[in-house]
């Protein structure tokens, strides 16, 4: 049964203004000026046809000398002598890791050229996010630094080594201090070094520094249970969740782990088991997590701490002192409901709070104690050491400096210039220090202020190890030789430490040997080699013990409204909450253009930060999306334009950090206003809730490079979705899969006489994170268009990521023809995502209009696109119904105006050389991976065998952390895709069309209660 | 009893074996099967050793005489390095001659497997003493011979043709003015008439230019040659078919695939496991070329490339500069060529698109290269099913093999876009 729903992307479509319209009538943004030309004076005068003879005359005459060139001489240059390992034009595999992750590094001829999750990945079981996608870039990112640095200028390692080991020593006598400030270090090679440093000179200290920190958690666990850990939290484990502005399914602590399991609990295997996980998000922002809940209350940033307070007295039946209730009634009864759900599921619930506040957490902790976390959803004992910032260090460093009692400060993946939360203070505090050494691969903010710069290597030419969680050790190691002439941040710290251990492969070798291979059981050279394949190992989990809290909590909720009622806005102030972006994250990531073209996945806007606020508060100030507006407070202000946000709380705002890099490289430099400074000090942790005022500064509205209404269906329901209740009752109710219908077709049916390459795509595992899309670029040579090509609806990506709002009025939904006051409900809505990409139809619309049959069909149902027949006419893309053709308006390889993104002759090296980068006029779509489908199918051929199910995995399904695509042969029974279709919740988008897409999607499915009201 | 059936099988085959030596009239030392000794010999002799020249080590057919002393020979060939360090007199004069570098020990052949290797050289030496020398290559020109000698032969034809023709015109000039001469006629009256002649002529063009049938025909005749010219020159724009650049070192493939008979597959062993057949890196070279041929001034180009010194036999890899080859088959970056699918799992013969290129001295491109070329094969080409368990999976194949139709690789969409397009 089609659900009347009505689905919207953007507010745009909701309204339906005149500019959607207008725009949506066509394919392309902007119409070819051929009607212009031909009405005007054009063909009119005597010129044009004396020219065009002319023009004629020249691209003959042009064409005939072009024929006449002899063959262009290449030059075949072999090895001169073959590494045994390489075979040219065969990929090899290294294992290594990236952020924890333990990682397959994809080389070809040498240079790393794709990077995969490792199937034994102990946190991502084979998933990645979208950061470790695209982290091979930066490897090749042309603004990297060649050399070190001396007060800006190139120097030699020779020159910077005696230097700064005379520097050392000179501080060294003059007792000043010596700190290493580095972002969380969890590697035991690299912690190790750092000691052995610290020991050769008394006076260091080493200072963990997360720009985005944790120290909140970590905090309240030492004050709660006497561990200062951040817990390895087990989502997979609980039947309800309850976030308070816990981004956890985005960059909270550890995304692709979190999402693998969430998702295990609410994918088909959960659903076929008659069992899904419940997930109620209160927060203020709309966050990927709260787009996924099935449950999502907005509250003000201020009223977290106050609804967890409700929450705990609901739970604990007592009453904190001070307890008062939200402002919010809804929000008041959700807490009290979601409190009898918590507590029904004693044992299986879970409690998550976003907040940086040691008393919030604390908090968390007393309720969690009571709902029996400790030991099943939540692990103190075997914890997570991806973030080990301390917040009160960091404060007390930069005092230090400011007494000048600091003579030698190190800075290693850190860059607080830019993202310390008072960088004027910082940059002042700086200039007292004598020797200021910086590690950073790019000249940026921090290592600008430095007197040298040492650049450190790109991790895929390093050696090292990675310690994410306890007991998980992974191996990293170099798949290139330095690209440009750096040096590993620990060999220089090896040798300004004068340690005995003169490199630092054996120095991680020896780490290995001694501590880490013994703890997977390895041994010696043998076990090295073992370590080699499998890339990690990892130790027995220790049993999860269970913890009880039993502090006061009188003083806690005291801190809490106190500090509440400072965040509290009023009089024409605003709440902000700063937040971590999902694509560049806390900055590091702000020069990778693959990064910054990633829409984020729920504002689906590129290459910029901006202020979100709900329409409904925008409307009471007179603003307009799109407007400038200055927020401020009393000590910084930036200039951002408003993003009208569905299911962002009234009265509050909120700016992603991550942007406005002013030494990032080409690419970030200048993308958005930085908003770091917008966080405080408060109760001894960086928190990102404040107040602020905005006012609207006039002049022209900014279009921001905004993806989500480009792709238009004309307002036809794509999306099919239901209730747990609905579907335990009816499991074919979303998609009516029972009803029969008569169809008729005007093609021929194909035929498949071996394989039918389907896909199916599961809407209720998919969480939006947009891991795919980057995967699908650095596989498929996906040119990067820019901002400015972007806001032309030109973006080039294969597979997109559509987010759909819909009202939630009750238990009533929002019919077209029955619409509701939408600003009243605007910040109440669900989200739907649905990755789409080319539908690869049997009977394909785009195919019949071809005139020059450059796309056509296989017989192993692919929709082929050759680019070399391609005339451009753009047909095609006219004719898809799914709206996933896309045409290079560019040679975006060779035009000067994206010579940024990836066209630097290092930056090419990227490129993979199984696929033909396209040229201009040409369009191009998603080949379902073909040339993994043709190297699987060689493979199997070669060893003589079949092809086995599961052995070809297309670039977005490997890296999905949700697994929810799956792609495969649908003429073999027994294959996973097969049985994936065959699912009640199966449907086609646009099936109506009869075009018989080859990708079936399971339907949403949302835990929803009667108890809501 | 099997085994006792067994020996008596062996044991009667090596005694026919004997007689039929006897009968021809070889003195036959050791008892051999020269058949097995083949195999055996290309198996794990022919990387050193050649019957009538020295490569790594002697010259076979010379050394193997009928005075060779066989044990001794067996025990040498089976482990000579055991022989060296006994020191005995005659291996340690070969080990010395040779540079000290010592052969390869073969315990795995058992004295029966190495009498029948030295049959099979005495056999074979033998026979190539008796055939003519330059039989081999000859078969090879051959095959190109017909079209050429065809060419050729038309060309000489037509000239002789024409030569016959003016002796006949020059012969009936001769006789006309004999016969002019003996009417007596005066010349001054020839004159005019020559005249006339010329005159005429001109009005003979003119009246064929008024005949407007003819001058269309000419000028349609005109158009269809031109017009097919330029078809045949555009299809053929970029087609380089016959590309032969000169390489910076005179490799040829003659005499390493043709005379030497080395496999492909020695030097482009990537053709069998990747895309790429790839050109041989340096160190494949120097397998054999640390040894032979020193003294010639291309190979000393490999060693100035690897920055190797042939006295002190050193590598200095700070001299090492790559060598720079023209690449001669050019495919267009939108086409994907895969050579292990068309080597290793089809089965085809390297000769089938590049040519007879065990007789190229200097390496040109045989096929065109064109799409046209590569589609035409694979609807002709029939797929190499045979024990290969992948293809058991197609129902339609065995559907069609039963019906006694060809599968080739279009039927299995071996002409689809994507197969290559990507």
């Amino acid at each position: 049964m089609e659900s009347n729903k009505k689905y919207w992307k953007g507010l745009e479509e909701l309204n339906n203004t005149p500019e959607f319209v207008e725009s949506n009538k066509h394919e392309f943004a902007e119409p070819i000026p051929i009607e212009d030309i031909l009405s005007g004076k054009g063909l009119e005068g005597r010129t044009p046809r004396r020219d065009f003879l002319k023009t004629l005359g020249f691209g003959i005459g042009a064409v005939s000398l072009a024929a006449c060139q002899k063959a262009p001489v290449h030059k075949s240059i072999p090895y001169l002598i073959k590494p045994e390992e390489v075979t040219p034009g065969v990929a090899n595999f290294y294992v290594s890791s990236y952020n924890g992750h333990a990682i397959l590094v994809k080389t070809r001829e040498g240079r790393p050229i794709k990077i995969e999750g490792n199937p034994g990945d102990v946190l991502g079981k084979g998933g990645v996010d979208a950061q470790v996608q695209a982290s091979i870039l930066d490897l090749y990112n042309a603004t990297r630094l060649k050399g070190p640095l001396q007060d800006n200028g190139d120097t030699s390692w020779t020159e910077v080594d005696n230097f700064v080991r005379a520097e050392l020593a000179a501080i060294q006598a003059s007792g000043k201090k010596i700190r290493i400030v580095t972002s969380t270090v969890n590697s035991p090679s690299t912690q190790g070094v750092i000691n052995d440093f610290i020991a050769a000179y008394p006076g260091a200290k080493h200072i963990n520094y997360d720009a985005v920190s944790f120290t909140g958690i970590i905090q309240a666990n030492q004050n709660s249970f006497g561990k200062a850990v951040l817990p390895r939290y087990h989502f997979e484990r609980a039947d309800v969740i309850a976030s308070f502005g816990a981004d956890f399914l985005g960059p909270w602590i550890s995304q692709a782990e979190h999402m693998r399991q969430y998702v295990s609990n609410r994918s088909h295997e959960a659903l076929e088991g008659k069992k899904m996980s419940r997930h109620i998000q209160f927060e203020s922002r709309m966050s990927l997590t709260g787009s996924n809940a099935d449950t999502r209350v907005t509250i003000k940033p201020s009223e977290e701490g106050v609804a967890l307070i409700n929450l705990y007295n609901a739970i604990s039946g007592t009453t904190l002192p001070g307890s008062k209730q939200l402002s919010n009634k809804a929000a008041q009864t959700a807490v009290t409901l979601a409190a009898k759900e918590l507590v029904a599921a004693k044992g299986r619930a879970l409690v998550v709070a976003g907040s940086n506040d040691v008393a919030v957490q604390v908090l968390v902790n007393a309720i969690n104690s009571l709902l029996g976390s400790y030991g099943t959803t939540i692990d103190l004992d075997n914890p997570s050491y991806q973030y080990k910032g301390n917040d009160a260090e960091m404060v007390d460093f930069v005092n230090e400096m400011k007494r000048g009692e600091v003579g030698a400060v190190f800075f290693l993946k850190a860059n607080p210039v830019y993202n310390y939360y008072q960088s004027s203070a910082f940059v002042d505090a700086l200039k007292k220090v004598r020797l200021k050494v910086s590690f950073a691969d790019y000249n940026d903010e921090t290592a600008a202020e430095c007197n040298i710069v040492a650049p450190n290597s790109h991790y895929l030419e390093s050696w090292g190890d990675e310690n994410a969680v306890e007991g998980y050790y992974t191996l990293i190691q170099p798949t290139i030789n330095t690209v440009y002439d750096t040096r590993q941040a620990e060999q220089s710290l090896l040798i300004w430490g004068n340690n005995p251990v003169k490199d630092y492969y054996t120095y991680v070798r020896n780490t290995w040997n001694t501590k880490l291979l013994p703890l997977g059981g390895l041994a010696g050279q043998g076990g090295w080699e073992t370590l080699m394949q499998t890339g990690f190992v990892k130790a027995a989990d220790k049993p999860a013990g269970t913890y009880t809290f039993s502090r006061d909590l009188n003083a806690v909720a005291q801190t809490i409204l106190s500090q509440s009622s400072k965040a509290t806005g009023g009089n024409d102030k605003l709440e902000l909450q700063v937040y971590e972006s999902n694509t560049v994250r806390d900055g590091k990531h702000a020069n990778n253009p693959w990064l910054q073209e990633l829409p984020d996945p729920v504002s689906k806007v590129t290459w910029d930060n901006y202020v979100a606020i709900s329409p409904k508060t925008a409307k009471e100030m007179n603003l307009e999306e799109g407007d400038l507006v200055e927020v401020s407070n009393e000590l910084y202000k930036a200039e951002l334009p408003i993003l009208f946000q569905p299911g962002q709380a009234q009265n509050t705002i909120a700016i992603a950090v991550g942007y406005g890099r002013t030494k990032s490289g080409k690419v970030g430099d200048g993308v958005g206003k930085n908003a770091f400074p917008f966080v405080s000090l408060a109760n001894g942790t960086f928190q990102g809730n404040s107040v602020a005022s905005i006012k609207a500064l006039g002049g022209d509205k900014i279009i921001l490079a905004q993806t989500q209404t480009h792709h238009s269906y004309e307002g036809r329901n794509v999306i099919r979705e239901t209730t747990l209740k609905e579907y335990l009752k009816n499991p074919e109710e979303a998609t009516g899969k029972g009803e029969e219908h008569k169809t008729y077709s005007l093609w021929d049916e194909y035929d498949r006489p071996q394989y039918d390459w389907v896909m199916a795509i599961d809407l209720n595992a998919c969480t939006g994170c947009g891991a795919c899309v980057v995967a699908c670029n650095v596989e498929n040579n996906i040119p990067v268009v820019g901002r400015d090509e972007v806001r032309r609806r030109r973006e080039m990506h294969w597979i997109r990521i559509d987010r759909y709002y819909s009202f939630n009025e009750g238990s009533e939904v929002v019919t077209r023809e029955k619409e509701i006051d939408k600003l009243e409900n605007i910040d109440d809505v669900s989200v739907v995502f649905q990755p789409m990409l080319c539908q690869h139809c049997d009977h394909a619309p785009c195919e019949t209009v071809c005139p020059v049959l450059a796309t056509t069909h296989s017989s192993e149902g692919l929709n082929q696109m050759t680019y070399n027949r391609c005339v451009g006419t753009r047909y095609c893309a006219n004719n898809c119904p799914y709206k996933v053709r896309r045409f290079n308006w560019f040679n975006y390889w060779n035009d000067s105006r994206f010579e940024n993104y990836l066209q630097n002759d290092y930056t090419e090296l990227v490129l993979n050389p199984d696929v033909t980068t396209r040229f201009r006029g040409v369009m191009e779509k998603c080949t379902m991976c073909v040339q993994r489908i043709q190297a699987g199918k060689l493979k199997a051929k070669i060893e003589k065998r079949p092809l086995q199910d599961g052995e070809i995995k297309v670039a977005c399904q490997q890296t999905c952390p949700a697994n929810a695509i799956i792609f495969g042969n649908k003429n073999d029974k027994n294959s996973e895709v097969y049985k994936a279709l065959q699912s009640e919740r199966t449907y086609y988008v646009l099936e109506e069309l009869n075009v018989k897409p080859g990708i079936g999607y399971q339907a949403k499915v949302r835990n929803r209660t009667e108890q809501e009201a | 009893m099997r085994n006792i059936s067994l020996i008596l099988k062996q044991f009667s085959r090596s005694v026919l074996l004997v007689a039929g030596f006897a009968a021809m009239g070889l003195t036959a030392h050791a008892q051999g099967d020269a058949a097995k000794g083949e195999a055996l010999y290309k198996a794990n002799c022919t990387s050193c050793h050649k019957l009538d020249q020295r490569l790594t080590g002697p010259a076979l057919g010379p050394a193997i005489t009928s005075e060779t002393d066989d044990k001794w020979l067996t025990k040498w060939i089976q482990n000579n390095q055991a022989l060296i360090a006994a020191k005995d007199k005659k291996a340690l004069a070969i080990y010395n001659e040779y540079n000290q570098a010592g052969m390869n020990v073969f315990t795995n052949l058992s004295d029966g497997d190495v009498a029948n290797i030295i049959t099979y050289v005495r056999t074979e030496y033998k026979k190539m003493q008796s055939t003519p020398v330059a039989g081999a290559p000859g078969a090879a020109v051959a095959e190109t011979g017909p079209s050429n000698t065809l060419v050729f032969g038309l060309i000489g034809v037509i000239i002789v043709a024409l030569i016959v023709i003016l002796v006949l015109n020059k012969a009936i000039g001769t006789l006309e003015r004999l016969v002019l001469n003996r009417k007596n006629l005066p010349a001054d009256e020839l004159e005019p008439e020559v005249e006339e002649v010329a005159v005429d002529r001109l009005a003979t063009v003119k009246r064929l230019a008024k005949n407007k049938k003819l001058v269309f025909f000419f000028i349609l005749a005109g158009t269809v040659a031109m017009g097919s010219w330029s078809w045949v020159t555009m299809w053929n724009t970029n087609v380089h078919q016959g590309y032969q650049p000169k390489q910076p070192i005179a490799y040829s493939h003659e005499l390493h695939a043709g005379v030497m008979k080395i496999n492909c597959q020695y030097c482009h062993s990537s053709a069998y496991k990747g895309k790429n057949a790839t050109i041989p890196s340096l160190n494949v070279c120097m397998n054999c070329h640390k040894v032979v041929k020193t003294e010639s001034p291309e190979i000393h180009k490999i060693y100035d490339a690897l920055g190797y010194d042939p006295q002190t036999q050193k590598y200095d890899t700070t001299k090492a500069r790559p060598i720079q080859w023209v690449r001669i088959h050019n495919l267009p970056d939108f086409a994907y060529f895969n050579h292990s699918q068309h080597v290793k799992v089809a089965g085809i013969k390297c000769q089938a698109c590049h040519g007879p290129i065990q007789t190229m001295k200097e390496v040109y491109q045989y096929s065109p290269l064109t799409m046209k070329w590569c589609i035409q094969c694979h609807k002709r080409t029939e797929t190499n099913y045979k024990n290969n368990t992948y293809y058991d999976q197609m129902v339609q194949v065995h559907d069609r093999l039963k019906r006694g139709e060809k599968v080739t690789a279009a039927a299995l969409g071996g002409l689809e876009c994507a197969k290559c397009h990507y």
